[in-house]
């Protein structure tokens, strides 16, 4: 097991148990150096591949930080609802009602936050803003990647619809590029969709 | 709105009217802009409703019913736009099946679920879609008529229903009650076989209902409307034979070119036109507060909600006057 128990925490708080739960080896990894900061905190990562009732039960966390699209959290997310989830504390979703922002911002992150229930209550606040921040950074280079690589893509659609049009209609470049333009404006939609409609269109014709 | 409508939806076959709405074009039709958010569990739909990451979703009732009542942090207005779908969902079990079994309520399901546990050699592991699920409702209903007791007999596991083919197929459950295509998908892969399913349990029951939040009601009041609209249409060109293989082959496709990336063979074999009882059904009908009377008494048996609730989801309109007295 990672870090050291609580018992042999000194001093007249005891660390708080954050255990990651994030499949993202970067991510986790960053967001781990960041909490390691703070020496209150015992952080420990998930065990990739371990079920994330398996690592709660393991770890006996504090909180767990959780990343969103991991399938199993709606294991943990039951553990009040259900008998027989084999964990000796309850856990429940992290929810300050009064704090909409940080709630809406987690959520948008596509990270949230699970409380041992019978632990004395700790703010959690900070810690789930660290994660915020980062997951937001993780979140925007991921959207400039796939925008990056829609245009690239878009971009090779149009040129290869272009190309077909001009030899099934034996026209230039530029009256190619005209008829979808004028296509996509009539039809109120993009300019690579149509390109990419008629591609599929034409190929299948080729096959027949 | 100042943004696209934004509608959460799970990897299911009876996601079917908003995929083909979005795929024909149908909402672009009535004047919508909507993007489609497939999500990865029934909890990201929940909390996406609650917490502003989603305007509009597919869902059951019993989940929604939680939700708008604040047991996913705060209460939330959401509210029913119109039920979608009928039964589909299918109760399966691990291995063969031993010739000559009989799953009928009383002793003779007893008897069988007694030597399928023999079988399987531990105290079965049955998983549903979400805890606050009619899927839960549907399995406790069966369990019960055949003298299980799902709270000592079972250990329920919690999984999306996308998870649940490889997780029966690893080893780690050995049963579920899931929606389409994922009971027949099982079937047909030999992992399990179907002991009972909506059509038995709870004939004609709601599945997927519509629903809106307050803020999207807010800032759209002509939205329920258009978006009525729209499926209506879409249901239209589901429950139409001639469309069947088309729209199996749009849910099959991957979720980069519009689809759900669903087994075709599975999906195309319980689409509304099959003759199968637990086949899909889609219907568009105005709402209709009794057919929720049973989840709704079922849920209070259950201990998830209180007379007290049952007067705020009337006042949510999720039920009449009449069924919450």
């Amino acid at each position: 097991m990672a870090g050291p128990s609580r018992a042999n925490t000194p001093g007249p708080v005891p660390a708080i148990r954050v255990l990651l739960a994030d499949e993202n080896p970067s991510r986790a990894g960053a967001l781990s150096d960041t909490l390691r900061a703070d020496s209150s905190l015992v952080v420990i990562a998930a065990d990739p591949g371990m079920p994330l009732m398996d690592a709660v039960r393991h770890h006996t966390p504090d909180i767990v930080l959780v990343d969103m699209s991991r399938a199993d959290r709606d294991a943990l997310d039951s553990v009040r609802a259900l008998s027989g989830a084999g964990l000796e504390h309850p856990v429940a979703l992290f929810v300050d009602e009064d704090d909409q922002q940080l709630m809406e911002a987690a959520f948008e992150a596509g990270i949230c936050s699970y409380n041992v229930v019978d632990t004395p209550p700790r703010d959690v606040k900070p810690l789930l803003r660290a994660a915020i921040a980062l997951y937001a950074r993780f979140q925007q280079t991921q959207n400039e990647l796939q925008a990056a690589r829609k245009t690239i893509s878009d971009r090779q659609t149009i040129d290869q619809a272009k190309r077909l049009f001009m030899q099934n209609e034996g026209c230039g470049e530029g009256e190619a590029y005209r008829w979808f333009r004028k296509r996509a404006m009539e039809t109120a939609r993009r300019i690579p969709d149509i390109a990419a409609e008629y591609l599929s269109r034409h190929r299948k014709d080729d096959t027949r | 709105m100042s943004h696209p409508l934004r509608i959460g939806v799970l990897r299911l076959a009876d996601s079917a009217p908003i995929v083909v709405a979005r795929n024909a074009g149908l909402f672009e039709r009535h004047g919508l802009s909507v993007d489609i958010a497939v999500s990865p569990s029934w909890a990201n739909i929940a909390d996406g409703l609650v917490w502003n990451g989603l305007d509009s979703a597919l869902i059951f009732p019993p989940l929604a019913m939680m939700t708008a009542l604040g047991r996913r942090g705060r209460k939330t207005g959401l509210r029913p736009v119109q039920a979608v779908s009928f039964g589909g969902n299918m109760i399966v079990l691990r291995g063969p099946a031993r010739p000559g079994h009989d799953w009928t309520a009383g002793r003779a399901g007893h008897r069988s679920f007694r030597n399928w546990k023999a079988d399987i050699g531990r105290t079965p592991r049955l998983a549903v879609v979400h805890a606050y699920s009619t899927h839960l409702l549907i399995l406790t209903r069966f369990l019960s008529s055949i003298g299980i007791s799902v709270q000592d007999d079972v250990q329920l596991k919690i999984m999306p229903p996308d998870r649940i083919i490889d997780a029966l197929s690893a080893g780690s459950i050995d049963g579920f009650c899931a929606g389409p295509p994922w009971g027949e998908d099982a079937a047909r892969q030999g992992l399990g076989f179907v002991v009972a399913g909506s059509a038995a349990i709870c004939p004609g029951h709601v599945e997927k209902v519509l629903v809106l939040n307050d803020q999207a009601h807010i800032e759209a009041a002509d939205l329920s409307r258009t978006l009525l609209a729209a499926l209506h249409d879409a249901i239209a060109l589901c429950v139409d034979p001639a469309n069947a293989d088309d729209i199996a082959r749009q849910l099959a496709a991957p979720l980069a070119k519009g689809g759900l990336a669903l087994p075709f063979a599975a999906t195309r074999a319980i689409m509304p036109d099959a003759s199968l009882p637990d086949a899909m059904v889609f219907k568009s009908r105005s709402w209709d507060h009794e057919a929720l009377g049973w989840m709704v008494s079922d849920m209070q048996g259950l201990g998830w909600i209180s007379p007290e609730d049952v007067v705020s989801l009337e006042r949510l309109g999720w039920l009449t006057q009449e069924m919450a007295r």
